[in-house]
């Protein structure tokens, strides 16, 4: 934080509720040009993957199990760097960071796991508000800001609770609850209805569509052709390593945004 | 990331981790009660050595029959000497009193006279170089009246040497305290890592710097360190203090100087230093858990 109080935000640009636009200068929130990730030499994961998403979108990701779907998240989070090509958030190559510079990339996106990654010996409000504290965000405005994603996610009241003790479906919501608390521009969720019941699993996905419903752009990763089935978002289909447009969202999207 | 913030964090870290922090406390503290304890022995060791020097002696024997003129004369040539302080004539009969007196053997005091070599005990100025009591000695020893000078180089020669290696092994048991304690530091913060690994995954992937993850682990580091240096010094005080009124006396009958604990400096030293160690070790052991 500043001497004067004001936050400072690296890519302060980052920010949701911005909708694709005419103006050039308003670049698509994710491009994916030909990236290549091999984890053994001549056998890629992902080969030659071209993706664009627009500011605003929600997007499915999808494939069999080791299709790479886990692994095309993660080079965007930067957990893993790509091997060819580029991939463009806000226009700038995140392969290109240096590692000083990562975490100013993941201030700015939002990231939902499978296995929820969150801390069962602290309570909901210290697991939500540690994407805050890392900004060295003042303590009442963390109250203010956590109490209010918390309200978003369905948990409202229950931030002095340990989260060891709440059930699977809570503690997922604590950590999409921990993924927009900070408002992302992006939020990446992998597989994150993967351990929860179909009815659980709709209620998650619901949480993300009106989190998508704000502004902020969603790519989530499932297996689940129910939840695919579901909803008439865009899918994005992995199989061996390369990306297939199964079905064009943009258009339901776009209808979505301006009814 | 702000001190408080770690503070907050490391304070709640170690709550939750208590018996393991104890247990890394409780180690650290013997390795630096050694330490501290090599350095009082090498600080009381140097001010003997000192006290011995700051006396400079020189006994210089005369030969026997020896006459009063020449005595005399011999202690004009003393006395006019700027290096030379006090010069006291010791008889034959008073040094076979002395040594009686000084054995606490009666039947010494029979022995003939004669056995005992008349003297000149000479009290040298403090500060006094080797190389000039060895001149002084040399220019006394001419004179006809001299039988012997006894300047007791090798005496202090010795004591310093002796000086000189308790330094040695001082400096040689700080080092493996040191070794001992980043040793120990960085196998408690790896322990604690190991079961807090959940946790920096989290912090890294929510966009946490590494000195963001790394801040409370150096906080505990230090404070472990800290914390053991200065129970360290504790301890040896109140040994200290509990034995000083029983084994004072004879220390200062024995080396000629009271036993003195470690000077204020050093021992504030020693615990800031074990902070910095601690934290040291906290960083070192770190270093791999960063790359998520």
């Amino acid at each position: 934080m500043a001497g004067n109080g004001k936050v400072v935000r690296p890519f302060a640009f980052f920010r949701a509720g911005n909708q694709a636009h005419a103006n050039p200068n308003q670049r698509p929130i994710l491009v994916l040009e030909d990236v290549y990730k091999f984890f053994r030499p001549d056998v890629p994961t992902l080969r030659g993957v071209n993706l664009t998403v627009e500011r605003g979108e929600f997007v499915f990701v999808t494939g069999p199990s080791g299709a790479g779907k886990s692994t095309l998240l993660s080079l965007i989070y930067r957990a893993q760097t790509v091997d060819e090509g580029r991939i463009l958030f806000c226009g700038r190559d995140i392969a290109r960071l240096t590692a000083a510079s990562i975490p100013y990339l993941r201030r700015n996106l939002g990231v939902v796991f499978q296995d929820f990654k969150i801390i069962g010996h602290w309570t909901v409000f210290e697991n939500v508000a540690v994407a805050l504290e890392i900004l060295s965000m003042p303590r009442r405005l963390v109250r203010a800001r956590v109490s209010e994603a918390l309200e978003r996610v369905g948990l409202a009241g229950r931030g002095g609770e340990l989260t060891s003790g709440l059930s699977g479906g809570e503690q997922q919501r604590v950590a999409v609850a921990r993924a927009i608390v900070a408002e992302p521009a992006l939020i990446l969720a992998d597989e994150p209805t993967g351990n929860l019941d179909p009815t659980l699993a709709l209620d998650i996905l619901t949480l993300f569509e009106e989190i998508n419903d704000t502004g902020t752009t969603v790519l989530f990763a499932t297996h689940d052709h129910s939840l695919l089935e579901a909803r008439a978002h865009r899918i994005v289909y992995i199989d061996d390593g390369r990306a297939i447009e199964a079905r064009k969202g943009l258009g339901a999207w776009a209808d979505r945004r301006t009814a | 990331m702000p001190f408080k913030t770690a503070i907050t964090r490391a304070a709640r870290a170690m709550r939750e981790d208590l018996r393991l922090h104890v247990v890394a406390i409780s180690s650290l503290t013997v390795a630096f009660l050694c330490l501290a304890a090599a350095i009082f022995a090498v600080t009381n060791l140097s001010s003997v050595a000192e006290s011995w020097a700051r006396q400079g002696r020189m006994s210089v024997y005369l030969v026997e029959g020896a006459s009063p003129e020449d005595v005399a004369q011999l202690r004009l040539l003393l006395d006019g000497l700027p290096e030379v302080r006090e010069v006291e004539h010791v008889t034959s009969r008073e040094a076979r009193a002395e040594l009686a007196r000084e054995a606490g053997e009666a039947e010494l005091g029979r022995l003939p006279a004669d056995l005992f070599p008349a003297s000149l005990e000479v009290t040298l100025a403090g500060g006094t170089s080797a190389a000039r009591t060895a001149a002084i000695a040399e220019r006394v020893r001419r004179v006809r009246a001299v039988e012997a000078v006894e300047t007791y180089e090798a005496w202090f020669g010795r004591l310093e040497a002796l000086v000189a290696t308790g330094r040695v092994v001082a400096l040689v048991l700080a080092g493996l305290v040191l070794l001992c304690v980043l040793f120990v530091v960085a196998n408690t913060i790896r322990l604690a890592i190991s079961g807090r690994r959940d946790e920096i995954e989290v912090l890294k992937l929510c966009g946490a710097s590494n000195g963001f993850v790394r801040g409370p682990f150096i906080v505990e580091g230090a404070v472990q360190g800290i914390l053991s240096s200065g129970i360290a010094v504790g301890l040896l005080l109140a040994a200290f203090l509990a034995l000083r009124g029983d084994v004072d006396a004879t220390i200062a009958a024995l080396a000629g100087v009271r036993a003195a604990f470690i000077h204020p400096t050093i021992a504030v030293l020693l615990v800031v230093g074990g902070g910095l160690v601690g934290a040291a070790g906290s960083a070192l052991s770190l270093r791999r858990y960063l790359g998520v």
